[in-house]
């Protein structure tokens, strides 16, 4: 039994206009998200390097917790767990104001920055204790130590497990429409409603995220050389075609 | 890049090229396998849901299990077993396409623009599409939801007829029923849509059943056929004797009754008209 593929589905009717607003949804939920998983995990990662052990611990609770329960209870948690519990008048400008695409978008922020916090310590623990302490005997406070040396450094470091963790989170949005954010894959899934043409469908989606995905690695492999400190970093092969 | 671009191409060519090579019928296949896979589902009661004593069952699988597997097997001449796989309206279609399942039983809509991808049996079961609220709300039907949040199921056919019909009405689409459901109970939306019967069947298992109504007329016509696999004519006319012979024999009737009747999971009486168009459907032997 063959099938007949029509591809044309994917551009008559208003099927593009569903793809182009999926693909805005997707990208402006993955931006947010990925601010607030980046601040998160900026935080959380440096907090559990700080010779502090309350920070360290709040942080640790933070990372074991967010990141050890699966992303689809979060959005489940976010959305119908959260807004029960606050005041009627905030709740209801929050359901006339898209209430899902913020919980959708919290939920991947706080898994995703739990997930990224680990990728910045390892990069912040990765750099000789020597340089902590000289920048502490050249008269930096930690707070300042931590600001000018170890993330600038840090970050530069972890650029490619971070740009994978950027890739993780756009396809991670994926999950939102569970709580029925009309996202890249949604869209695509109205389209087979309206034509019952589900494999192309799912392809141009399919097509769709790995062109996304590919072009945030590119950009990323871009800054990655760019930001490069020559001679500390820049080794030889490796960043980008 | 190039060369992993001709890659890509390469997999994909080798993928397309693998379908063809299953070109059995679906009589065949089942003779083969002794196995009859059926798409139904887990949260539409009475249809097909997982019961309180952790049992998947329902109308469907009854009528599948009683009219359409005793059909099949007549016609292969060898018992057979029926196997039961979950499928959601969007994955009813590819699931039939790539032969995971080889008939959808559960609560598909019988359309014509998904008539050009599966072939579906005879009618059994009409409904139609209203609203489920909470009780006093000011929605009555589908003239008072614009500018209102309305929840309804991805995919189906619901959804689409508001958006035509009512562009103003703010639309939440949920992949299942459960989570549209909670949606309902918080506020997060003012109603929710889905075929009348369905929406009986969430409230007769809510939890306060008293909370909620089911307003509005019909306002759309939703005939459930079971789905298969297109262009497929001898399998589809053994579903179609089994489910005429059934309907003849008052073999339907009778699991009707076990489902929707007064003691049933979702009482719901047969319309009289319902009642004669099911038994127009049932052609001479």
């Amino acid at each position: 039994m063959s099938y007949d593929f029509d591809w044309s589905v994917l551009w008559s009717g208003q099927s593009g206009a569903w793809l182009l607003q999926g693909i805005l949804t997707t990208l402006r939920i993955s931006a947010l998200a990925w601010l607030l998983a980046m601040a998160l995990g900026i935080l959380a990662g440096a907090f559990r390097t700080v010779p502090w052990r309350p920070l360290r611990a709040a942080a640790t609770v933070y990372v074991e917790f967010f990141r050890n329960v699966p992303l689809l209870v979060w959005m489940f948690f976010w959305y119908f767990g959260v807004p029960p519990r606050l005041p009627r008048p905030v709740q209801d400008w929050l359901y006339d104001h898209g209430a899902e695409f913020w919980a959708g978008m919290v939920a991947l922020g706080v898994y995703h920055g739990a997930r990224m916090s680990e990728v910045i310590r390892s990069g912040i623990q990765s750099i000789p204790r020597t340089q902590f302490e000289a920048s502490l005997a050249m008269g930096l406070s930690l707070g300042q130590a931590y600001r000018l040396v170890i993330l600038p450094i840090a970050l530069r470091l972890i650029i490619p497990p971070l740009t994978s963790e950027a890739l993780n989170l756009l396809k991670n949005s994926s999950v939102a429409l569970t709580i029925s954010v009309a996202e890249l894959t949604f869209q695509t899934r109205q389209i087979e409603t309206y034509t019952a043409r589900a494999v192309e469908a799912l392809t141009a989606g399919t097509l769709i995220y790995l062109g996304l995905c590919y072009a945030i690695a590119w950009v990323m492999g871009r800054l990655e050389r760019r930001l490069a400190i020559p001679g500390l970093i820049a080794r030889a092969g490796g960043v980008g075609p | 890049m190039r060369r992993a671009l001709s890659l890509l191409v390469a997999l994909a060519l080798v993928l397309s090229q693998a379908a063809p090579a299953l070109a059995e019928t679906t009589l065949e296949k089942i003779a083969r396998t002794g196995v009859l896979t059926i798409g139904t589902r887990t949260g539409s009661p009475p249809f097909g849901f997982i019961n309180r004593n952790n049992e998947w069952v329902g109308f469907a699988i009854d009528l599948v299990e009683q009219a359409v597997k005793p059909a099949i097997e007549r016609k292969l001449g060898k018992p057979i077993r029926v196997e039961k796989k979950e499928s959601t309206p969007p994955t009813r279609i590819p699931l039939l396409s790539s032969n995971a399942v080889d008939l959808i039983a559960g609560t598909m809509t019988h359309t014509r623009s998904r008539d050009e991808q599966v072939d579906f049996s005879i009618t059994y079961f009409v409904t139609g599409a209203q609203f489920l609220v909470r009780k006093g709300s000011p929605i009555k039907g589908i003239d008072d939801i614009a500018g209102k949040r309305i929840a309804a199921q991805q995919g189906s056919t619901n959804a689409r007829i508001i958006r035509e019909r009512v562009p103003t009405a703010v639309l939440r689409e949920f992949p299942d029923q459960p989570a549209a459901f909670q949606a309902l109970v918080q506020g997060q939306v003012d109603a929710y849509t889905n075929d009348g019967i369905q929406l009986a069947g969430l409230k007769a298992k809510a939890p306060s059943p008293g909370d909620w109504e089911i307003v509005g007329d019909f306002y759309s016509y939703e005939p459930y056929g079971m789905a298969m696999r297109q262009n497929d004519s001898a399998f589809r006319d053994i579903v179609n004797v089994g489910l005429m012979e059934a309907i003849e024999s008052g073999r339907y009737m009778e699991l009707y009754d076990k489902w929707f009747g007064p003691k049933g999971d979702v009482p719901y009486p047969l319309s009289a008209e319902a009642r004669i168009f099911l038994r127009m459907q049932v052609v001479p032997k």
